[in-house]
Formats: C-alpha cells, sequence, structure tokens
C-alpha cells in the first residue's frame, strides 16, 4: 500500500505554485496521475487535482507536454 | 470586531506581467498592485517580485484590438487579507490592467503554503531532532571561532 504523500510529509495546503511537488503526479504527457497511481487519499487527490489546473492556467505546468 | 474577522479572508493573487516591460520596472509594477491592494482596505501578508519564466505554453491577450503572444513572463503573487466584498471591485480593476497578461485570484491560509524543498519522507519527529541539532551547531559555531581567533592572536603574537 502506497501512503498518501501529503500526509506524510504533513502538507495541509497544497499550492500551486509548488511546481516541483506537482510534477511528481503528472505524467509524461502532462495528464494528472490516477488516484490509484498517486496512492493520495480522496480528499488530498481533489486539491492535487484543482492546484494542478490552476498551475495550468498560470502557464507554470503544460496542458499537454510532447 | 468579530463582523470584520468574518468578512476577511485571505485571498492571494498569482499575475504574469508581459514580457515587455525592462526588468527594472518590474519591482515597481510589483509594488503599484501593493498599493492597489492596500487601497481597497487589504494587508498584504506575504507576496513575492515578479520573476522571469518560460511559459509552458503559448499565451495571447488582446489589447485594443491587437492580438500578441507570450513565451515568456513575470511571474510573480501577493497573499492579501481583504474584505469579501471589496475583492469584486479588484477583480474588475485587475482586469482592466494592459500590464498583465492574465491572473489567478483565489482564497487561501495565512499560514506559509510553499512546504520545504527537501523532505525526509519517514517521521517527522526524526527531522525535528536533526533541526535542533544544527541549530545548536549554529550557535555554537561564532563563538568557537572568536575563541580560535583569540588564539591565532595570541600564537602571533608570541
Amino acid at each position: 500500500m502506497k501512503q498518501d504523500y501529503f500526509s506524510s510529509n504533513n502538507i495541509k495546503y497544497i499550492d500551486y505554485k509548488d511546481i516541483e511537488i506537482l510534477k511528481k503526479f503528472i505524467n509524461p504527457s502532462g495528464r494528472i496521475m490516477s488516484h490509484k497511481r498517486t496512492g493520495v487519499t480522496s480528499k488530498n487527490q481533489r486539491k492535487l487535482a484543482m492546484a494542478i489546473k490552476q498551475a495550468r492556467f498560470m502557464g507554470l505546468l503544460p496542458f499537454v507536454a510532447k | 470586531m468579530e463582523n470584520i474577522d468574518i468578512n476577511d479572508r485571505i485571498y492571494e493573487v498569482g499575475y504574469l506581467l508581459v514580457p515587455t516591460i525592462p526588468e527594472e520596472e518590474v519591482p515597481g509594477n510589483h509594488g503599484n498592485l501593493k498599493e492597489l491592494i492596500i487601497s481597497y482596505g487589504g494587508e498584504i501578508v506575504s507576496d513575492e517580485i515578479p520573476r522571469r519564466l518560460n511559459l509552458a505554453y503559448t499565451m495571447s491577450k488582446v489589447v485594443q484590438n491587437v492580438k500578441s503572444k507570450f513565451d515568456t513572463a513575470y511571474f510573480g503573487w501577493v497573499k492579501f487579507s481583504m474584505a469579501s466584498d471589496k475583492i469584486l471591485e479588484l477583480k474588475k480593476k485587475l482586469d482592466i490592467d494592459s500590464n498583465i497578461i492574465r491572473f489567478l485570484l483565489i482564497k487561501t491560509v495565512k499560514e506559509n503554503t510553499i512546504a520545504a524543498k527537501r523532505f525526509i519522507s519517514r517521521d517527522v519527529t526524526h527531522k525535528r531532532v536533526m533541526f535542533s541539532k544544527e541549530t545548536e551547531l549554529k550557535e555554537s559555531v561564532p563563538i568557537n571561532e572568536e575563541e580560535i581567533d583569540k588564539e591565532i592572536d595570541a600564537m602571533v603574537e608570541n
């Protein structure tokens, strides 16, 4: 069983500016990894998805990577 | 007093400035934005001066019927507290600003949200012990240096 990355690192608020963390949860083509692959709790997966989408809007992360 | 607390929320505005602005004027633009927030009764919690970055994709913005494309921009952010009824006025003001390619206005928390770069993923208690040791070392170093300097001076004089 994979542990929740955010609760094990004591991260309460997932920030869209923290690209280094968010990059761990996107696949090479830029898509958000599934809940099954990340092992993150449902609550944090929703927050994670939101943060990645906000980072994409600000041009920090790609919508599609080649 | 309680009413004020309820209405005051923590917000964060992240924004991209057009890359055509010279590097020296960027802090000025950032200051203007902070003044704008203060003028609406906001209180700055924390901020970061915009720095140039390569955008993940090309963005376009239409100013006066001219569409311009951007591959780089200055990204900066300000975290502030403001009454919830004033935030819409601020948003309207930011919409008009021609120097901003786009901005993101979100609700957030007062605490620092950017996590430390290096993690020790095993357990937190272990990490705390390590930090306390480091601080002890840092505290003891300057005293030692002074003592060593004195000793060296004494030896040189001899």
